[in-house]
């Protein structure tokens, strides 16, 4: 007797060790089994990769889920509902970023000319601000276009002609670059224009905007909460079903270890359920994030129509579904590895019992 | 060869499950270990697969003190035994075919060769056509015969057997028996714990008896049997 280590402690495997194609041909002789037992052979001929170490595991793991259909369908359910508000969460949180981004980027800040100032000059200086760093666009507002707004807008275009002439000025409307847009960044924009002596005054409001980027900055940090809280609740659900799952398995585990199985051997396959956990209650979860946002796509439509924005929830690209699916697996994994680190389950493992 | 040196084995203090058992067992041998419940039988047969650790002595097997074997090597050492059950310990939920399988499965065998081995170990224990049954279809003999073939599928160089016929009546346990025999005379070295003292008058094979955990006696066998299995008394300690 010799104890090797790798490979080397496989038997040699003798040329003589081939496929026989017709198993079952010795069976044939003893009568009520012949049936069943060349069948279920035949069966297992397309199952030769659940005899590695590997495919067993894998084999194991399914064979669980099959058995026990429905509480293996209400745990994956659990599973895929507890993290489909993450999903979810994830995938909006794009739209949302681009809400954010949309309603600042549309601010501007307008800078009102001196009524000296001619158009010729008003629209050389748009001109140059626009090359400058921190604006992405300019546009320039000549007095006799202002007051054609003014009078398009209101309906004192009487009184205006009363005073004879134009009182409305020039102004150059500013449009800020949104990638490097922050509240100093635009104070610091506003105050430079305002030194500009073509210009009489600087007008800008982000309060509304500061304050739909407040409400959504919150809205993000409890959505992650929620989402890290969901997670944490989703492994822990993993961390239970491998619990319970080593428990259905102990007598397995208990023979295999008489039999020889080294410590891989015996977590492989609750690893191997947990990463199928996790796969297939990712899946569901993908889909019932994508349910949720199909049905809450028309009524957002509805509410961004109503203030005049083009906000719109988008759909998922393939890439976050396939995150979501592997941070699902992941966490299904990790979900095992917990339950395989605990101390009471690593007692489970090395019971001394059989002989 | 299985070498015992002055073995103890002690659960808590002063309360021994062995007390300094020594004894050798050449190669091909065939060996009852006898005794009453609580004699220290399973914890004799746990100390040689290494499910426990002895307190005090050496266990050499084959040259290899155990002693020195790690943590992490433990499992290939029990690869190379075969254990045979009292309550067969099969998996209900998998085939007579699977169960023979596991073994080989577990040494990473080759799928071809996992079919070749399981179909020859289940022909040689008469169960050939039962390969694809459930376990549960089997009566206890049957399913005894299962849990040798999963022992010996492997080809092991020894087979530790637990009260194989603990649950067996007089007839099935005779079968079992010609089976362990039929092993050792292959070459694999065969022990047997059991305090059943029909078959032990039955086959008169050399014995070692066990009584609170001391080595209280030993037997050398019916000449024939000892020629067989080349054992002779003085090779106990």
């Amino acid at each position: 007797m010799a104890i090797e280590s790798g490979k080397s402690a496989k038997r040699p495997r003798p040329p003589s060790a081939t496929r026989n194609p017709n198993p079952t041909a010795h069976q044939n002789t003893v009568g009520a089994h012949t049936t069943l037992a060349m069948s279920d052979s035949d069966a297992r001929q397309s199952k030769a990769w659940t005899y590695s170490r590997r495919g067993y595991a894998l084999a194991q793991s399914f064979r669980q889920l099959r058995r026990r259909k429905l509480a293996s369908l209400s745990t994956l359910l659990v599973f895929g509902i507890t993290l489909a508000l993450p999903a979810l969460i994830f995938f909006t949180a794009n739209s949302l970023a681009a809400l954010g981004n949309r309603s600042v980027g549309e601010e501007s800040i307008t800078a009102y000319l001196t009524m000296q100032t001619l158009d010729l000059d008003g629209a050389a200086l748009a001109q140059r601000l626009q090359s400058q760093p921190g604006i992405k666009a300019t546009r320039y507002v000549s007095r006799d276009e202002a007051l054609a707004l003014f009078n398009a807008q209101t309906q004192i275009n009487q009184a205006v002609e009363l005073l004879g002439e134009n009182p409305l000025p020039g102004a150059i409307i500013v449009y800020p670059d949104t990638s490097a847009l922050n509240e100093s960044a635009i104070a610091q924009l506003a105050s430079q224009l305002d030194q500009l002596t073509a210009v009489e005054r600087v007008q800008f409001d982000l309060r509304w905007v500061k304050r739909l980027q407040a409400v959504l900055n919150l809205g993000r940090t409890i959505g992650w909460v929620l989402a890290g809280f969901l997670t944490l609740t989703a492994l822990l659900v993993i961390g239970n079903t491998m619990r319970l799952e080593l428990l259905r398995r102990q007598n397995e585990l208990e023979v295999s270890r008489l039999l020889g199985a080294s410590r891989s051997f015996l977590n492989r396959p609750i690893l191997y359920a947990g990463a199928v956990y996790g796969f297939i209650g990712g899946v569901l979860a993908c889909g019932i994030a994508l349910l949720a946002l199909n049905g809450l796509r028309d009524p957002t439509a509805e509410l961004s129509a109503l203030y005049s924005g083009g906000f719109e929830l988008l759909l998922p690209t393939v890439s976050q579904l396939l995150m979501v699916v592997a941070g699902a697996t992941i966490l299904g994994l990790a979900g095992a590895i917990v339950t395989l680190c605990q101390p009471k389950t690593q007692f489970l493992q090395n019971r001394r019992t059989g002989i | 060869m299985i070498q015992f040196e002055n073995v103890s084995l002690e659960y808590t203090t002063d309360q021994y499950a062995l007390r300094n058992v020594s004894f050798i067992l050449p190669d091909g041998s065939f060996t009852f270990l006898t005794g009453h419940s609580g004699a220290g039988k399973s914890s004799l047969l746990k100390l040689i697969a290494r499910l426990e650790k002895p307190t005090a002595g050496d266990i050499i097997i084959d040259g290899i003190d155990l002693s020195r074997v790690k943590p992490r090597q433990e499992h290939k050492l029990r690869q190379q035994m075969g254990l045979v059950f009292q309550d067969n310990q099969l998996l209900d939920d998998r085939s007579v075919f699977d169960n023979v399988a596991l073994p080989l499965i577990i040494g990473g065998y080759r799928y071809s060769e996992i079919k070749t081995r399981v179909k020859a170990a289940l022909k040689r224990v008469g169960l050939g056509h039962r390969a694809y049954d459930e376990p549960l279809s089997l009566s206890g003999g049957e399913q005894q015969r299962v849990g040798i073939a999963r022992a010996v599928v492997a080809k092991p160089r020894l087979l530790l057997a637990d009260e194989p016929t603990g649950n067996l009546d007089a007839d099935i346990s005779a079968e079992i028996m010609q089976l362990l025999m039929q092993f050792s005379a292959s070459g694999v070295s065969v022990l047997v714990a059991t305090h059943d003292t029909g078959l032990l008058d039955t086959f008169d094979f050399p014995r070692i008896q066990l009584h609170q955990g001391k080595l209280v006696d030993v037997h050398a066998g019916a000449p024939r049997n000892r020629t067989r299995a080349q054992f002779t008394s003085g090779e106990f300690a």
